[in-house]
């Protein structure tokens, strides 16, 4: 047997201090699909798996020391996910808006052929999401940007 | 040229140094650096690391109200080893020598490779400024009433199983 969709070869796992609100949160803000659920015996959740497309986050809770939301470390992320989507990226901005999410960048047009946003959930973890609206090799991205980019060190 | 299609989720991963982070973290785990931007002056501005066909980014330390607003974007270096996210990758040979290797490159090994009751093979180690890096394989298909009952926890899958 194998999952139908298989393990990504890399999953991003977030910290809440609730992580069941965080769960119905960010299937309402940002539409993503809970596919996993495991409970403890006092019905806390001991770990939890939420989809977008091929794409796999577990989310979790406070479960040590060393792992912690940013709504108990004054709003410190230490990572994001980025989030990228097909279409209807505006859309995608305002139900998040309407569910609560702060939008601190709305959704603007980039150098780099994208158009993006960037939200804080309501236990402070920063997401970005975007959306392919000019396909660009890397060098009209460092034309465009005024940056160098390079595919190697 | 042109670019490999995005895949949806891209983990981004913060460093007080992320100049250092990239070769850092190719040597100790075999990641590889996909892209390197920087601006006029040479100066770090955005890296892409690739595993297996994903991405991770890979930023510095950056707090800016215009963009981020509350929130901030620090290194666990910064905030005495706390993370608020940590980052799964799965592994496709040895386990154990992947996990020697990064011991020898000077990864911090938290977690020895053991065999879980998922069926997989993980170990947990942390990276040069603290990140939290789990390395999974999976060895062994498990229902989820097995792993129901070696683990006492109750599990609710909409993913097919065994």
């Amino acid at each position: 047997m194998t999952t139908p969709a298989a393990r990504p070869s890399v999953s991003p796992g977030v910290s809440y201090r609730d992580p069941r609100a965080a769960l119905a949160w960010l299937e309402k803000a940002f539409g993503f699909e809970t596919t996993m659920v495991v409970e403890g015996p006092d019905g806390s959740i001991a770990h939890s798996e939420m989809r977008v497309g091929d794409g796999l986050i577990m989310v979790g809770s406070e479960w040590d020391a060393q792992h912690k939301s940013p709504a108990s470390m004054g709003g410190i992320n230490t990572q994001s996910i980025h989030v990228q989507l097909d279409e209807g990226i505006d859309a995608h901005c305002e139900r998040a808006r309407a569910a609560g999410a702060v939008i601190t960048r709305e959704p603007v047009d980039q150098f780099y052929g994208d158009r993006s946003y960037t939200a804080v959930d309501p236990e402070g973890h920063i997401w970005s999401f975007g959306e392919t609206v000019k396909a660009m090799s890397h060098e009209e991205m460092t034309k465009a940007g005024g940056l160098a980019v390079r595919d190697r060190l | 040229m042109a670019n490999d299609p995005e895949p949806v989720l891209t983990p981004a991963i913060f460093y007080r140094d992320p100049k250092a982070a990239l070769p850092w973290l190719e040597a100790a785990f075999g990641l590889e650096t996909s892209m390197l931007i920087t601006d006029d002056d040479g100066k770090f501005a955005h890296g892409e690391l690739s595993w297996r066909g994903a991405a991770i980014s890979v930023g510095g330390e950056l707090a800016s109200e215009a963009l981020l607003g509350p929130a901030e974007m620090k290194s666990p270096a910064s905030i005495g080893g706390v993370g608020t996210q940590f980052i799964r990758l799965t592994v496709e040979g040895d386990i154990d020598a992947h996990c020697a290797h990064a011991r020898a490159a000077g990864a911090r090994i938290t977690q020895a490779p053991k065999n879980e009751f998922y069926g997989a093979r993980t170990y947990r180690a942390l990276d040069l400024e603290g990140h939290v890096w789990t390395f999974t394989k999976d060895i062994e298909d498990v229902s989820i009433a097995e792993m129901e009952k070696a683990s006492g926890l109750k599990i609710e899958s909409r993913e097919n199983h065994p």
